[in-house]
């Protein structure tokens, strides 16, 4: 996947680069909104990773540029501050999705990949997800695993729904946090942790394995 | 005092010192007139004495008559009398007598063509007594003019100073209502509010500039305050953000199982500062009250029962009892984000203060304008003194400090109160402690969303 981030911290756009290529990413890396706008001008971008504050030129008056100039392509905010009117003015101003600076590179890869795969997105796929051996149905709200219909409670399927749309990469707390309640603020009580724990007791139940990966700091993830 | 008991005083003195001399001004020309009367009655005696015998009766009666035919003298009126009051002659007749000297006549006195006038009883020698009398008619109709006078020129007085007093107060007042919403609106948030000047130089105008100056001050102020605290907290997050994440790549590498440990746990201390950083920046955010641009209708209860419902498992994890008590909809006008966050500290701080076992009861009501979400806990509750320390920012209970927590909760779900003209009450419920958080009921025909 080829990514354009535009940021103007040498050190954190230095040390996201470094994280993404690791992960199989291809990435440009420029300092200014008017840098941007010329890169995405000369070549082609799966998505680009924008900062807010920016010199000359603000994250979000690039964003109004690019769809001014009818470019599409998914723009995933960085922003320092977490200020909810810089959220809704970055959404209003065209951008796809929004995340609070200091993000680890393994969220910012989930959200890029999100991004990137709802611009694909086919019908067909609306019925069912599967991710090895888990398949769920977000129309009917189900969720199967090795073939057996598992009982869950709302938060847990929404919780199972993120992990299988996320397979092959790891969701991080505050993603989650986000899709699946829909807070914006990180509560000091592990409600992630604590729903993981109760949704892996009933998928191991009947001596199957355990198909989630948990890596600390970094997040969750479904073994496919 | 107070200014209304003020202007009352002022407006009696007023009055009264118009009457007073109103009253003294008529009574001086009254007496005035009634003195130059006296003395031409005074005139008219003597001219007719001096030229009759004292006490001839003939002459005196025949002067009389001579006088009453007189143009100069015709509105005079003479009556001559014994010593024992009998009348003797003249062109008058008077129904009572009349004492020495001067005195006045009223229609009482019954004298044909004589509605009022001034009388003089003198000796006309030889026991014989001269009575003048002079009409004071014409008089009288001088003084309904005159009270006619006074009462339109004091009148237009007291009805311009009255008018002066009334425009003067609305003019008092409407500065004063003006000074009074400007700092209605700086209590609200609204740093940027300022006092309207006229321009006009007055003592009005330098007075509202002035007041603009103090305000621009404490606005500028306030700003390098909540600057510095935000950008400690901004400027800290990055360079923490960098390190977790080079601790996080370190910890990618193969490692001892104890260096592992120590990473994550060194990761998890990263997380917990930077969640300290989030939560100064979210109150500096709530602070600046750009939140209410986006103010939506909101249902209390159903936030209620999703904070229950994403705490349930924590809550039977811990052994708590979690129950959500009163179904129907409370509806204020407010940020569903914020105020999310805050009924989650409320009831995060009481499943964290309580023991396992304890019951938390989360309801949400209204009464009379006011829309109320309370957690009331059955714990052990805490001090009054304890209460303001909680609320107070950094503010622990637990002087060690080594309860879960950074004494950010409870002063973030004040500001959510503030940024929607609400409060945050703490409360002893004996047991336990109530914390209730009370916002305005979103009026009826409220902005559609």
């Amino acid at each position: 996947m080829n990514i354009l981030i535009v940021e103007d911290d040498a050190e954190l756009a230095a040390s996201l680069a470094a994280d993404l290529t690791t992960m199989n990413y291809t990435v440009t890396t420029v300092v200014t909104g008017r840098e941007a706008l010329a890169e995405t001008a000369r070549q082609v971008f799966d998505a680009l990773l924008l900062d807010c504050m920016l010199p000359e030129m603000d994250g979000v008056s690039v964003v109004k540029a690019l769809r001014d100039r009818g470019q599409m392509l998914p723009v995933l905010m960085l922003s320092a501050l977490g200020r909810s009117v810089e959220k809704v003015e970055g959404l209003e101003a065209g951008a796809d999705d929004y995340v609070v600076k200091p993000a680890p590179a393994s969220e910012i890869a989930a959200r890029l990949k999100a991004l990137v795969r709802a611009r694909n997105w086919t019908a067909g796929e609306g019925d069912t997800l599967t991710a090895g051996l888990i398949v769920v149905s977000p129309v009917q709200h189900r969720a199967w695993y090795d073939g057996q219909s598992v009982d869950l409670t709302q938060f847990e399927f929404k919780l199972l729904l993120e992990l299988v749309r996320h397979r092959g990469g790891y969701v991080g707390r505050q993603m989650l946090l986000e899709r699946v309640w829909g807070y914006d603020f990180e509560p000091a009580t592990n409600i992630v942790e604590g729903l993981v724990r109760s949704l892996r007791r009933k998928l191991v139940g009947n001596g199957r394995a355990d198909p989630i990966i948990t890596k600390r700091g970094v997040g969750y993830s479904l073994r496919c | 005092m107070a200014l209304r008991t003020l202007t009352i005083l002022f407006l009696l003195v007023f009055g009264a010192a118009t009457l007073i001399t109103g009253l003294a001004t008529y009574s001086a020309s009254s007496q005035a007139l009634e003195r130059l009367v006296d003395r031409r009655i005074a005139d008219v005696s003597s001219a007719v004495l001096s030229q009759a015998s004292p006490g001839d009766k003939a002459s005196i009666l025949a002067l009389i008559d001579t006088f009453s035919r007189q143009r100069a003298s015709g509105d005079v009126g003479f009556e001559l009398e014994d010593a024992a009051g009998r009348r003797l002659g003249g062109n008058v007749t008077l129904a009572r007598p009349v004492p020495m000297g001067f005195s006045t006549l009223h229609p009482g006195d019954r004298i044909a063509g004589l509605s009022s006038g001034r009388a003089e009883m003198r000796d006309a020698g030889g026991g014989l007594r001269l009575i003048t009398i002079i009409e004071t008619e014409p008089i009288d109709g001088f003084t309904r003019v005159q009270w006619r006078n006074y009462l339109l020129g004091f009148g237009s007085i007291a009805a311009i100073v009255l008018a002066g007093t009334a425009i003067f107060g609305i003019l008092v007042r409407h500065r004063i209502t003006d000074v009074r919403r400007t700092a209605e609106a700086i209590i609200d948030g609204d740093m940027k509010r300022r006092v309207p000047r006229s321009g006009d130089g007055g003592v009005f105008d330098a007075q509202a500039a002035a007041f603009n100056r103090m305000l621009d001050r404490i606005e500028s102020l306030l700003e390098s305050v909540r600057n510095v605290s935000s950008d400690v907290a901004h400027d800290l997050r990055t360079p923490l953000a960098r390190l977790r994440g080079r601790l996080q790549r370190i910890a990618g590498a193969p490692l001892a199982d104890d260096a592992a440990i120590e990473l994550d746990a060194a990761v998890e201390q990263c997380d917990e500062i930077l969640a300290i950083f989030a939560a100064i920046l979210r109150i500096a955010e709530l602070e600046g009250n750009e939140r209410r641009k986006a103010f939506a209708r909101v249902d209390l209860a159903e936030i209620a029962a999703g904070v229950i419902a994403a705490l349930s498992p924590a809550a039977s994890e811990s052994g708590h009892v979690l129950i959500h008590d009163g179904l129907s909809s409370v509806i204020v006008d407010g940020d569903g984000a914020s105020i999310t966050q805050a009924v989650f500290n409320l009831v995060e701080n009481a499943l964290r203060h309580t023991p396992a076992g304890t019951a938390i009861i989360v309801s949400a009501g209204q009464a009379t304008g006011t829309a109320t979400l309370a957690v009331r806990d059955h714990g052990p509750g805490i001090t009054h003194a304890d209460m303001a320390t909680a609320l107070r920012r950094f503010g622990r209970i637990n002087p060690s400090r080594s309860a879960p927590g950074h004494g950010l909760g409870l002063p973030l779900v004040e500001a959510v109160a503030r940024l929607h003209r609400g409060a945050l009450t703490l409360a002893n419920a004996n047991p336990g402690l109530l914390a209730m958080l009370n916002l305005p009921l979103r009026a009826e025909g409220g902005p559609a969303t």
